[in-house]
């Protein structure tokens, strides 16, 4: 296999993430990459390139920041690309929990005898949490609220918190944190995709938040430019634009359901008991109160502005062409 | 559906030449007019090549890479897994019933809203309502409306009555008709009214922001025009006894917004909400179990129930007053001083305060000034 010597080489946990993959990519064509280890449990869907190398980690298990040291070590990692978090809320919480709060840990205890150049975690914009107290536009500036009994969410904010004392303790080590608005596209899966995917979705009875979303492109985008640049501290990586929930839904065509909180959230709470729907009651917040934030911090410091509108994003996820919507609607009967 | 019409395709050499079994044959398909179904009906026949295409001569190269590319394009849609099945996908009208749906749903709503979640379409359709409250129910008198800027940010600050926000949406009223460079004014809404169903997104689509320093900020930094009223939760729970009698004005966070963005401030006088809504007395034991401040009990309210929320047809009289610049007078700075901001808080009190006595003492009567002159 033919390597360059010359270079950075760069280590993501994650790598057949959605973000993972994509970032596994765009540095296979970038000429001041050497080497990428992609690290995740399986190997990454696409057929790896010449740069990169897949080695199987686990970050649940007990001593794996010990070979992930050695690994770093090896390989001499320049960039440490941490991204393996969980998309959709899983009924398995305490093995979600074992692998972002823990695994978290893990690969900080790894990097923290390695100290690599730059350290990028992939975070969501959900860590701010849906509040009735949220003002419009959330700066990255704001307090992780988290989220009131949603583990998806909180396992987030304790992986989150780690990473910025880690920072602190290792001023050496520059540390980015990207917060992903909810990112919609033709190709992605997470929960908001799943969530719009169904004909029918629920609505909380004379409740209509703003919501954001982020285009997978530009997400792809902003977390090649965050590996690129020299910035540090919260990013949040968000779309143009804003719509209310209600307007989403009739973008998509999809079938409102409008019902009192109590009747939503009982109802969610057998559903997702029984595993029918894949958002647990607590995700209803989100449908209540808004979670927007603001992202003039990361078009300043990381060169990231959104070239997607929301309307944009919306309509690609469903598979039509915005200059003739009338073109293919086979997706959105999906 | 037109082209249903029209013969096959002479040459037989074209990319559909290898039978499609989902394609159904002519004899399947009887030859007749289907325009009844509308434009949109998709009826697959996108798989027939249009009377034009193949007259031009296409070099065999180009022709072979397209047709490859095209079986590609086919057998990737083959393989994708449709929910619903593909066959009876193309003898319904399914799609047509989609788009129809999805039509009818943005109905009344715009695709576009600005970054506070004002929808200019859902502004549109609840204009009636405001012009009719604003000239025929409460006749509204606006003055001094010239005090506001064409263009440019300032703060309006204005005195709170009634149970249900009218005074603000009759304030943003009075400067989009009336004032000559038809502003949007966007009002501050409490928290309370903000979360509560129906009207809380109601006022978000129609130009509320929920009552946020940041949120006002952001607002004024990009020049807008900004309601506030100051005594919040407390001018709206006043009891009938101490109509117009101003609250306290909070913590003075709207001199600190004005000395920060150095907005001018435009104290404004709302006379006539305290008599839409007369408020007699108010129930809290039970209130915040259903998520209100309070239960409020006007002449109408619990009475007539719903019907009793409708406010009294009280004449209004809305005084805008001259801007005080107060970023000029003390400086950005200036609002870390809580001495000073608490005692530019009281002044402009008193300033609106002075102006509702002075419309009072002018306003002949509550319910009639209309009729007597």
């Amino acid at each position: 296999m033919l390597r360059s010597t010359t270079g950075r080489v760069v280590a993501v946990t994650g790598a057949s993430t959605f973000l993972g993959g994509a970032l596994l990519r765009r540095l296979e064509e970038d000429p001041t990459c050497a080497r990428v280890l992609a690290l995740d449990v399986r190997p990454p869907a696409l057929a790896p390139g010449a740069k990169t190398q897949f080695v199987k980690i686990d970050l649940t298990q007990p001593t794996i920041d010990g070979e992930l040291a050695t690994l770093l070590d090896r390989h001499r990692i320049d960039t440490f690309v941490h991204g393996a978090f969980l998309s959709h809320p899983t009924h398995a919480s305490e093995w979600a929990h074992e692998l972002e709060d823990v695994g978290t840990m893990h690969v900080l205890n790894a990097c923290a005898g390695v100290e690599p150049r730059r350290f990028v975690m992939i975070s969501t914009t959900l860590v701010y949490g849906a509040h009735p107290k949220n003002p419009n536009f959330l700066t990255e500036d704001a307090e992780l609220r988290g989220h009131r009994d949603s583990r998806f969410v909180n396992d987030k904010v304790r992986a989150e918190r780690q990473v910025q004392r880690f920072a602190k303790e290792h001023p050496g080590v520059e540390v980015a944190i990207l917060r992903f608005a909810p990112i919609l596209g033709p190709t992605v899966s997470n929960m908001y995709t799943r969530f719009l995917s169904r004909p029918i979705a629920p609505v909380l009875l004379g409740h209509d938040p703003l919501m954001q979303f982020v285009h997978e492109q530009d997400a792809a985008f902003a977390l090649q430019q965050a590996v690129d640049s020299h910035a540090t501290g919260a990013f949040n990586i968000i779309g143009k634009g804003v719509l209310p929930y209600t307007t989403v839904l009739a973008m998509l065509g999809r079938v409102p359901l409008p019902m009192p909180k109590f009747v939503a959230r009982s109802l969610t709470k057998v559903l997702w008991a029984t595993q029918l729907v894949g958002s647990p009651p607590s995700f209803l917040d989100f449908l209540q109160y808004l979670c927007v934030a603001e992202g003039t911090r990361a078009r300043r410091e990381l060169g990231f502005t959104p070239q997607f509108s929301i309307q944009r994003t919306v309509l690609d996820f469903l598979g039509i062409a915005p200059e003739d919507g009338a073109t293919d609607v086979s997706r959105a009967h999906a | 559906m037109t082209d249903d019409s029209d013969p096959p395709d002479p040459s037989g050499d074209d990319d559909y030449s290898d039978a499609d079994p989902r394609v159904p044959d002519e004899s399947a398909w009887p030859n007749r007019d289907l325009g009844f179904l509308g434009d949109d009906v998709y009826l697959g026949e996108e798989a027939r090549v249009p009377a034009g295409f193949t007259a031009q001569p296409v070099p065999a190269a180009a022709t072979s890479g397209a047709a490859e590319l095209r079986e590609l394009e086919r057998r990737v849609a083959q393989n994708g897994t449709p929910v619903f099945p593909i066959d009876l996908r193309r003898r319904l009208p399914l799609a047509a019933v989609w788009r129809r749906w999805r039509a009818l749903a943005m109905w009344g709503r715009s695709d576009v809203v600005d970054d506070f979640g004002r929808d200019p379409r859902a502004t549109a359709r609840w204009e009636w309502l405001f012009e009719f409250l604003y000239s025929r129910w409460f006749r509204v008198h606006a003055e001094g409306l010239d005090h506001i800027p064409d263009k440019g940010r300032a703060l309006l600050v204005a005195n709170h009555a009634g149970s249900l926000p009218y005074d603000s949406a009759m304030v943003m009223h009075a400067v989009r008709r009336d004032h000559p460079a038809r502003r949007d004014v966007r009002p501050l809404v409490e928290d309370t009214v903000f979360h509560l169903p129906f009207l809380g997104p109601i006022m978000n689509r129609i130009g509320g922001v929920r009552a946020d320093p940041e949120n006002a900020e952001r607002l004024l930094m990009n020049d807008e025009l900004v309601a506030v009223f100051p005594e919040g939760e407390k001018g709206m729970g006043k009891l009938w006894k101490d109509r117009y009698r101003l609250q306290r004005f909070g913590r003075g966070g709207f001199v600190k917004l004005a000395l920060r963005t150095g907005a001018p401030i435009i104290p404004v006088a709302v006379v006539g909400a305290e008599e839409a809504a007369p408020m007699l007395g108010k129930v809290t034991w039970f209130a915040k179990n259903i998520g209100i401040p309070w239960v409020p009990v006007t002449p109408t309210f619990p009475w007539l129930g719903p019907a009793g929320l409708l406010p009294l047809p009280s004449k209004w009289l809305v005084a805008f007053g001259a801007p005080i610049d107060l970023g000029t007078a003390h400086g950005a700075a200036a609002a870390e001083d809580r001495l000073l901001v608490n005692k530019l808080a009281d002044q402009i009190r008193m300033r609106i305060q002075s102006m509702i006595d002075e419309l009072l003492g002018r306003r002949r009567s509550p319910i009639l000034s209309a009729f007597l002159g």
